[in-house]
């Protein structure tokens, strides 16, 4: 959640250091070579068939796509890959080097937050003769890796190879939403190559995860490092994945002197103010907005919002990185010009998935006089995409403007089903639907109840005023068997994920 | 109401917008007319618009012409966004390419008509005043007046195809237009083109649409309503009732709210301090009928000379500001009579001006922090897609101004920095709306203007709506700076009030 991106400084290799680094790549070329059998015999080539959700047509089971990716071993009948490749996956085979047949696959878990996933194959000496990968360090800048997988479709391996060209903490795509550490590659990563391991001297340092389309940036490719994968495979050590946890705040730099001496902060280059705090999240009620966060875990905070970690400078939010659900943060602050210790126990703030891509769900809906009802999240904002102004800022300021308190769910009339009894609806469309029989609305769930409860008229109230939608409870019985058949709507309803 | 002429508004808009990409080569008809020469007198207008990015300064000059008509006391009728933000006006002889200067008279960007008086009286001795037709009907032919490079008066024949109530440009309020089926040739000199018949004044054509070739037209009661108001000692304007309202043509909801009348419209909103919410009119409110005159289910009532148009011509054309018109009102199964007494607008109470033309933009720069006050020309900067790229926040206060508590005064917003020695740490941010100076809640720039003087414990402390929440800048420092400031960024001032 970290909003101050700093740059890294950068290191202009001088004539030497270019020298240096042509043999640095001759030296890596020889110990691939070395190293190339046994990656090949950990590669795993993945075919996933899935079935992604229709929200448009939401009763539907959806289209069936299928994709191609990679993965790699790391011992105890474990298959590591990116969660984007087994997500919505209906069924899945893996494949390895030398062996025509394809095995039939299971997610063990997923992790779509750091677009981490882990499988297993059932099938009895799957794994004889195939050899775990162990998992390396951080690469140095300029240094060059070897990127192993089957970008473009192709059934055999493919290995192409870059440099270290920077680690930052990015986006992550696959949920849009999380940013973790990330290393970038001047080796060309394309779709078949997402979760093929990156290795150097023998280890696996980084998962293949994503890259740039053609027109934004040539020759630029990402991969997860392994403390992100470590983190993995530690959280889920007790069965479950939990997800990263989130402080649940924003801090900016604190360079301004005025600002500094206002808020009492001692003149030397430490420090960050706390911009928001949100509700519900860790930091609620413990942290407030103009608080000065001086020191996070003991290691001082310093005014570009890093911190003095594993010999380096790294970004603060790397202490929370490593955290796990449940554990606790401490936060060294300064409050009206005092000093305050506080103890953050870390949880993962709920509002923040509503803005996060979903997977492995099933889209939620109400359908009602051939109205249908979902609630806005990421997955339904991007199947619509609508210009609904209201609803756009309902959900680009959920958690900013904390509307999660009184609507937890943005319930949206979201298409029509056109028949008799709605066909005065049609402006509606996109309205968020604010009550019913008087009743709030804050879930779908209300909207199902609401229509479940007998009554003459049924008054539906949008959000920002307007007419009411009003349904006689005869028409809507009346249409009821119509629109189903017309539409082929196969469920009334869907309440759960 | 207004929301729904915004719908109108920004839809032909985009119409206007294509006839300029667009040529159109078709055969001339015969000259029919004899209007021509005598009555019109070229207009170019030179306009330079505000930057409001930096409201400090004007854009580059550019230039509008366009065709007016002379009307009795020796005065000459344009569109108002001929002559919107003029420098200088010039009147041209169409034959002698003789040139004199006039100025405005009298504006209205609502109905986008102005008054030109020329300078000297004499440059249009021996010209014909204009009379206006008052008996247009759908159907009948009308000629739209064009001049040709050599000073030849082009006609070009059309069809009065509908009468009714639209959109104008900048505000987009709804105003009687009558609407041209015209092949019109593409000529520079498009704003105000007179559509006339028989000798008389139909209308001034405001935008056309190539591919549908049709033109819409000032209408004659939209310019004798002008001219009788420019005549008053006090210019009254066009009035607005101040209500929104939906139709009922929805036999469930008539039904339900136990409407047994055949017409009437659903009242959904009515802005506080409005003619309508002063005399008593209420959200879910029926209006049966304006000044006697019965309402059909979307609004229209049988106008004698002009067919079913909108009951907003009576309240903004019809009458005048101070007129009483009565609203016959179903309310609770019973029906009032409520006499409204009808107002313009006060523009200085709007919280986000639909358009800000032949003024400066208010800004206030406290320390290189450049602070306006939100209106939509500054959000139009962002260009065609304004509403998609503007910043998101401003356009959302904008789009929902109405809703807003009555004295939330207007949004004063952190628009950029002009970085200095005293904004260090600040340089990226922009767009911030500001809540507080100093303590003191601001609802205009005054307010920022005054609570400025007031640095509490030497510090200027800059509260904000949004991250990063709270800056602080040096009020000694600032005031020292001032001088360097204006001479570092080439400012005029550091205020515009």
């Amino acid at each position: 959640m970290a909003k101050i991106l700093f740059a890294k400084a950068g290191v202009l290799p001088t004539l030497g250091a270019m020298f240096r680094l042509v043999f640095l790549a001759w030296a890596v070329l020889a110990v691939s070579s070395v190293h190339a059998a046994p990656v090949a015999s950990s590669l795993v080539r993945i075919e996933a068939t899935s079935q992604d959700p229709n929200y448009k047509a939401p009763w539907n089971a959806g289209e069936v796509t299928g994709g191609v990716g990679a993965g790699f071993t790391i011992g105890g009948n474990r298959i590591i890959t990116n969660a984007h490749v087994v997500s919505n996956a209906r069924f899945l085979t893996v494949s390895k080097e030398g062996d025509p047949k394809p095995y039939q696959a299971r997610v063990l878990f997923i992790a779509h937050d750091c677009d981490l996933a882990m499988l297993t194959v059932d099938e009895p000496g799957f794994f004889q003769g195939m050899s775990a990968l162990e998992l390396g360090g951080i690469p140095a800048i300029e240094s060059t890796v070897s990127v192993y997988g089957y970008p473009i479709g192709g059934t055999r391996l493919s290995v192409t190879r870059g440099i270290v060209s920077r680690i930052d903490f990015q986006p992550y795509s696959h949920s849009g939403m999380d940013s973790h550490l990330t290393i970038q590659i001047d080796a060309a990563i394309n779709p078949g190559n997402s979760g093929g391991p990156v290795m150097q001297d023998g280890k696996v340092v980084g998962v293949a995860f994503q890259g740039y389309s053609g027109d934004v940036a040539q020759n630029v490719g990402y991969m997860i490092p392994t403390p992100v994968v470590r983190r993995f495979l530690k959280d889920v050590e007790d069965g479950h994945y939990d997800r990263y946890v989130d402080l649940g705040l924003t801090y900016r730099n604190l360079f301004n002197p005025a600002a500094r001496k206002a808020l009492g902060v001692p003149d030397s280059d430490s420090g960050v103010l706390i911009g928001s705090v949100f509700g519900g999240g860790a930091s609620d009620g413990l942290v407030l907005p103009g608080d000065v966060l001086m020191a996070i875990d003991g290691l001082p905070v310093a005014s570009d919002a890093t911190i003095p970690m594993d010999g380096d400078s790294v970004a603060l939010a790397e202490v929370v990185e490593r955290k796990f659900k449940g554990d606790k943060v401490r936060l060294n602050l300064i409050r009206d010009g005092k000093p305050l210790e506080v103890t953050v126990p870390l949880n993962e703030p709920w509002p923040f998935n509503l803005h996060s891509n979903a997977y492995n769900e099933k889209p939620r809906f109400v359908v009602f006089g051939g109205l249908i009802f979902q609630p806005a999240d990421r997955n339904f904002m991007s199947a619509y995409d609508p210009d609904d102004l209201r609803l756009r800022y309902t959900f680009d300021f959920f958690i900013e403007d904390k509307i999660f308190r009184d609507r937890p769910e943005i319930v949206v009339l979201s298409g029509i089903l056109a028949d008799p009894v709605n066909a005065y609806a049609g402006e509606f469309r996109f309205a968020i639907v604010d009550e019913i029989n008087g009743k709030k609305i804050q879930r779908l769930a209300d909207v199902a109840k609401a229509f479940s409860e007998p009554s003459e008229y049924y008054v539906i109230k949008m959000a920002g005023g307007g007419r009411p939608i009003v349904l006689e409870r005869k028409a809507v019985e009346e249409a009821r068997g119509r629109i189903a058949a017309r539409y082929r709507v196969t469920r009334e309803q869907n309440l759960e994920k | 109401m207004i929301q729904r002429h915004l719908v109108i508004a920004f839809t032909l808009f985009c119409l206007a917008g294509a006839d300029a990409a667009s040529t159109l080569l078709k055969p001339r008809e015969p000259a029919s007319e004899s209007a021509g020469n005598n009555s019109v007198i070229r207009v170019n207008s030179t306009n330079q618009a505000y930057d409001f990015f930096r409201p400090w300064m004007k854009k580059a000059p550019f230039s509008r012409r366009g065709l007016g008509v002379l009307i009795e006391g020796g005065r000459i009728l344009v569109t108002a966004e001929l002559v919107a933000n003029n420098s200088f006006i010039e009147l041209e002889k169409a034959t002698t390419a003789e040139k004199s200067s006039a100025t405005v008279e009298r504006v209205d960007y609502d109905a986008n008509l102005a008054i030109l008086r020329p300078v000297d009286p004499a440059f249009i001795a021996g010209m014909k005043p204009l009379e206006l037709d008052r008996g247009v009907r759908v159907g009948d032919r009308a000629t739209i007046l064009q001049l040709e490079p050599n000073g030849e008066i082009a006609q070009t024949p059309g069809t009065v195809t509908s009468i009714t109530v639209g959109g104008y440009p900048l505000d987009g309020m709804g105003l009687l237009l009558f609407r041209i089926g015209a092949p019109m040739q593409q000529r520079d000199g498009s704003f105000t083109l007179p559509a006339v018949r028989d000798g008389r004044l139909l209308g001034l054509l405001m935008r056309y649409d190539a591919r549908s070739q049709t033109a819409d037209l000032i209408s004659t009661p939209v310019i004798e309503h002008f001219l009788k108001e420019a005549a008053k000692k006090t210019y009254g304007g066009f009035a607005r009732a101040g209500l929104s309202f939906s139709a009922t043509r929805d036999p469930q909801l008539r039904r339900f709210i136990g409407l047994n009348e055949p017409g009437g419209v659903y009242v959904t909103d009515v802005l506080a301090g409005s003619p309508a919410g002063k005399a008593g009119l209420r959200k879910g409110d029926v209006i049966l009928a304006v000044d006697g005159r019965a309402l059909d289910q979307d609004g229209n009532y049988d106008d004698p000379d002009f067919g079913r148009i909108s009951f907003s011509h009576l309240t903004n054309t019809v009458f005048h500001p101070g007129d009483r018109v009565v609203f016959k009102v179903f309310r609770g199964g019973k029906v009032e009579e409520l006499p409204v007494v009808l107002e313009a607008r006060d523009r200085s109470k709007i919280l986000s001006e639909s358009y800000v033309v032949d003024r400066a933009p208010r800004f206030v720069i406290l320390g290189g922090l450049v602070f306006l006050e939100l209106s939509r020309p500054y959000l139009q900067e962002w260009g065609g897609e304004w509403v998609k790229n503007a910043p998101q926040r401003l356009v959302f206060y904008d789009a929902f101004q109405n809703e807003l508590p009555a004295d939330r005064g207007k949004v004063v917003f952190l628009a950029q920095i002009l970085p200095t020695q005293d904004t260090l740490g600040y340089e990226d941010l922009e767009n911030l709306v500001v809540s507080k100076v100093n303590g003191r809640p601001i609802k205009s720039l005054d307010d920022l203007a005054e609570a400025a003087k007031f640095p509490v414990n030497g510090f200027q402390k800059i509260e904000l709506e949004e991250d990063p929440g709270v800056i602080f800048l040096d009020a000694a420092k600032v005031e020292a700076g001032r001088d360097a400031l204006i001479r570092q960024y080439a400012l005029p001032s550091l205020q515009q009030l």
